[in-house]
């Protein structure tokens, strides 16, 4: 028998696109070992420090994950729908640019013109990727170049101080001890589950990322679907970027930047396929929340910011293989 | 020429004992003994599901048995772990599912992995070498053109054309005519043929009887995952053969189920003018009438598929107008048709119609979001108590809505496709290619079916590669050649597949 044989393997990779199947449902194994992950980092901190355990800390990670986790929201329903969003960092940036200027002028105006300005910006990806038909990849990457071109533009690269207060306890304030932006990121993945379960939109979605001819030919508007969940992630970055700007109390005009990588780590922890079709807006927020208690743990420990950095983009590049994994193989 | 006697105790080729394997689920195959010998072709039949691929898959090595064994002849036992070793020891198999690389060109993909066999030969020359492999199948068949622009057809004699480039003593072929016309199914018999007389093993997976017959000396059939029996084709009479796949009841309905009496066409359903697309379709002009099943005949490439599309606004049409109910209509898109009660059951199940991670109810509904949620909320208890009720009509099995959809073998999915489209309320129905690698049973019943909604008054338009479906099955056929309708035959009562084929090659220009 030969060992030459090297270049075979490509094609025998595709004889076995039919591939052999594992009796165990790999989706079992997939949330099995995200749980036990998560586990594992709740007891790895809470061993390593004293501080992780606290409730004063546990609910700090909420609400540091909470904005991860409403952008993470939008995320997975796009990539539900087979596509990807990679500007909503920028979004973030230039939303909150336009709602910090506006807010001292007239309050509802801030924060309406932000809103709109953002389903704008998801708007614009939408009809780009399915009119045109342009690649989803593309054009989110140039519009995030240009959403924070446009954001820098608009004050000269200046941030703006001084955030309205009433805008600040609605949306980083809390009731009753819990933080706004937590009930609102616990209220937005609810809903969009409840939209992806019980409407016709929600298994819209499903096709199109499942089998975009298919639903095609079954006469779905697939434009219509495709152009909407980028909308929606438009406007859930809006929100995120409501939520920045209240913490910090000043509005940057490079807030938000990175945060798209964050988000697809967190809609990917989560469940959602990068081959599309599968999802779960719920599972965003367990995304988020694993993502958060890292970074929450790894900064108790004092490593390093820069290393956290790191720390992310592995297990984001981790959750994807693991994604290809179990889900190509089928 | 020489047919090899079955009896004929040659030393088997391959030697497969007690294989069994099971998915999550289901049991796929119970204890199956199946061998090959030399110079043999050796049919397996079976209804959908019965095992048929997963025994091939499992002698390619795509996945391993649960248990039994499988020995070659001068190699003796082995466990066959993936394709690559199943190749190296001389096993080919032309899969049901072609997987070929949509970007690469036809030649690249037939000598797709074997570049070491041809070292650093020039373009030239390894297309020179595709286009004689491709000359008995497809002559016209251009070796540049990319496979993502192919049709299913052609995908399946770039398929076949890659496994025999492979070589190998035992070949097996996984309903490689599925998508044929008789044309190249035709070319592929002689090559089969060829095989068998130089000393290779073959193995011929088919639902069709006759095909079977043509060019089979043993048949094995499989019923749930077990052999059913054994025999030398031609000991076997096509209704002992039908009783073996199906069961007896089936057997005597098929017998009794002759030719329908034609039907007087009713009112004007569908009336194309003039229909042209840039270099597909030219100056198409048809009339569907209510209560009519009208077939197209023709050859692969003829445009049948591309028709079918236009009128259902899924690709776009440059000239003509499309008449549904005597009113100019404007389909742009699927959705359009739709609305206008047209119903398009594509030819390509699994990438055309279906969402193969969805469950059985929710594919159901995908044509049906006005009907199921008018305010955007779905009516769950509403869609499920519809589909189970089709469940019940249409004998769907497993009778669960809530499995997906890619576990249920290719004829219970097209019952599902048409569920769906009834469901809609669609009163015209473009049929591609409908059953499609389905069994005898089950093509029976959507047979039933496509009748029955006949004589509910729904118009129909049906595609069909397979020249008997055609004769079985329709009032008028339309044949189509090069993009255009060469010949429309109103009387159906003396038509012949000789004939038919005439037409749709162009030998016979005129009745
Ligand atoms: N990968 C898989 N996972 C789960 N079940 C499977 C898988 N592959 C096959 N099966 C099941 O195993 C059984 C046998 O399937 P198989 O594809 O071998 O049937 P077949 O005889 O080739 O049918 P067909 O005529 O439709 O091609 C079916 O019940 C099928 O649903
Ligand atoms: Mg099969």
């Amino acid at each position: 028998m030969t060992n030459d044989r090297v270049s075979q393997v490509a094609a025998d990779a595709q004889a076995s696109a039919a591939p052999r199947e594992k009796k165990v449902s790999l989706g079992w194994i997939r949330s099995a070992s995200v749980v036990a992950g998560v586990a594992l980092l709740f007891i790895v901190f809470s061993v390593l420090t004293s501080s992780f355990y606290a409730p004063s800390n546990l609910l700090d990670i909420l609400l540091q994950s909470s904005i991860n986790a409403m952008i993470a929201v939008g995320m997975t329903l796009v990539v539900m729908a087979r596509g990807i969003d990679l500007s909503v960092g920028s979004v973030v940036g230039l939303t909150s640019m336009i709602t910090a200027s506006l807010l001292p002028q007239n309050f509802l105006l801030g924060i309406v013109a932000g809103i709109v300005l953002g389903v704008l910006c998801g708007l614009i990806n939408g009809i780009l990727i399915a009119k045109l038909k342009l690649p989803d990849f593309i054009v989110t990457l140039g519009m995030l170049s240009i959403y924070r071109g446009a954001a820098l533009i608009f004050t000269d690269g200046k941030p703006i101080y001084g955030i309205d207060a009433t805008f600040r306890a609605i949306f980083a304030g809390d009731v009753g001890g819990i933080p706004t932006p937590v009930i609102l990121a616990l209220a937005i993945a609810l809903l969009a589950f409840l939209v992806v379960r019980y409407t016709a939109f929600g298994e819209q979605i499903i096709a199109v990322g499942g089998n975009e001819e298919a639903a095609r030919l079954a006469g779905i508007n697939i434009d219509r679907v495709k152009i909407c969940v980028y909308a929606i992630s438009g406007l859930l970055a809006t929100f995120a970027g409501f939520v920045l700007i209240g913490r910090i109390g000043a509005a940057e005009p490079i807030g938000g930047a990175g945060f798209e990588l964050q988000a697809i780590g967190a809609a990917v922890i989560g469940g959602a396929s990068l081959f599309g079709g599968e999802g779960n807006p719920l599972g965003a927020l367990v995304g988020a929340l694993t993502l958060g208690a890292m970074q929450n743990g790894l900064t108790l420990l004092n490593v390093p910011s820069f290393w956290q950095l790191v720390a992310t983009g592995v297990v984001v590049i981790v959750a994807v293989f693991a994604d290809q994994v179990t889900r190509k193989r089928r | 020429m020489q047919i090899p006697n079955a009896e004929t105790p040659s030393k088997p080729l391959l030697q497969l004992r007690g294989i069994a394997k099971a998915f999550a689920g289901v049991q796929a195959l119970k204890g199956v003994d199946f061998d090959l010998r030399a110079g043999e072709v050796h049919a397996l039949m079976g209804e959908n599901g019965a095992g048929k691929s997963t025994l091939m898959k499992i002698l390619f090595g795509v996945q391993p048995p649960d248990s039994g064994t499988i020995e070659l002849d001068g190699v003796g036992e082995v466990a066959i772990d993936d394709p690559r070793h199943a190749l190296a020891l001389g096993i080919g198999l032309v899969s049901q599912e072609p997987s070929l690389v949509p970007q690469l060109d036809v030649a690249q993909n037939i000598f797709l992995g074997q570049t070491e066999a041809l070292g650093v030969v020039p373009r030239s020359q390894f297309q020179a070498r595709a286009r004689e492999i491709l000359k008995p199948l497809a002559p016209r068949l251009p070796v540049t053109a990319r496979v993502g622009s192919l049709g299913m057809a052609e995908r399946q004699v770039v398929e076949i054309a890659r496994t025999l480039a492979r070589g190998g003593k035992i070949i097996g072929f996984d309903e490689p005519t599925s998508s044929l016309t008789p044309a190249e199914r035709d070319g592929l018999f002689a090559l089969i043929r060829q095989l068998k007389s130089s000393g290779k093993g073959i193995i011929y997976i088919s639902h069709r009887i006759p095909e079977v017959y043509a060019i089979s000396d043993r048949v094995t059939v499989l019923r749930d995952g077990r052999v059913v029996a054994s025999r030398a084709t031609q000991e076997v009479s096509a209704d002992e053969l039908i009783n073996m796949i199906a069961g007896r009841r089936l057997a005597e309905e098929l017998q009794h189920s002759a030719k329908p009496v034609v039907r007087a066409g009713g009112t004007e359903a569908l009336r194309l003018e003039g229909i042209s697309a840039a270099g597909k379709l030219h100056d198409i002009n048809l009339t569907l009438r209510t209560g009519e099943i009208f077939g197209l005949a023709g050859l692969v490439g003829s445009g049948r598929t591309e028709l079918a599309r236009c009128i259902f606004g899924a690709d776009r049409k440059d000239a003509g107008s499309v008449y549904v109910n005597g009113k100019p209509l404007d389909l742009r898109q699927p959705a359009d048709a739709k609305a206008a009660g047209i119903a398009l059951i594509p030819e390509d199940r699994r990438k055309q119609a279906l969402v193969p991670n969805m469950d059985v109810e929710r594919n159901f509904g995908l044509a049906n979001f006005q009907q199921y949620s008018p305010s955007g909320f779905l009516r769950l208890k509403q869609r499920r108590q519809d589909i189970e009720r089709y469940i019940e009509e249409m004998a769907i099995r497993p009778r669960r809505a809530g499995v997906r959809i890619r576990n249920l073998s290719g004829g219970n999915q097209q019952k599902v496709v048409i569920a769906r489209w009834l469901q809609s309320g669609a009163r015209i129905f473009l049929f591609d290619e409908p059953t499609r690698g389905i069994d005898v049973g089950a093509k029976f019943e959507i047979h039933e079916l496509m009748r029955r909604l006949a004589k509910d008054g729904c118009a129909l338009l049906v595609i069909s590669s397979e020249l008997p479906e055609i004769l079985a099955l329709c009032d008028r056929v339309g044949v189509m050649r090069g993009g255009r309708l060469v010949q429309t035959i109103d009387d159906c009562s003396d038509l012949t597949e000789d004939l038919l084929m005439k037409y749709a090659s162009g030998e016979v220009t005129r009745s």
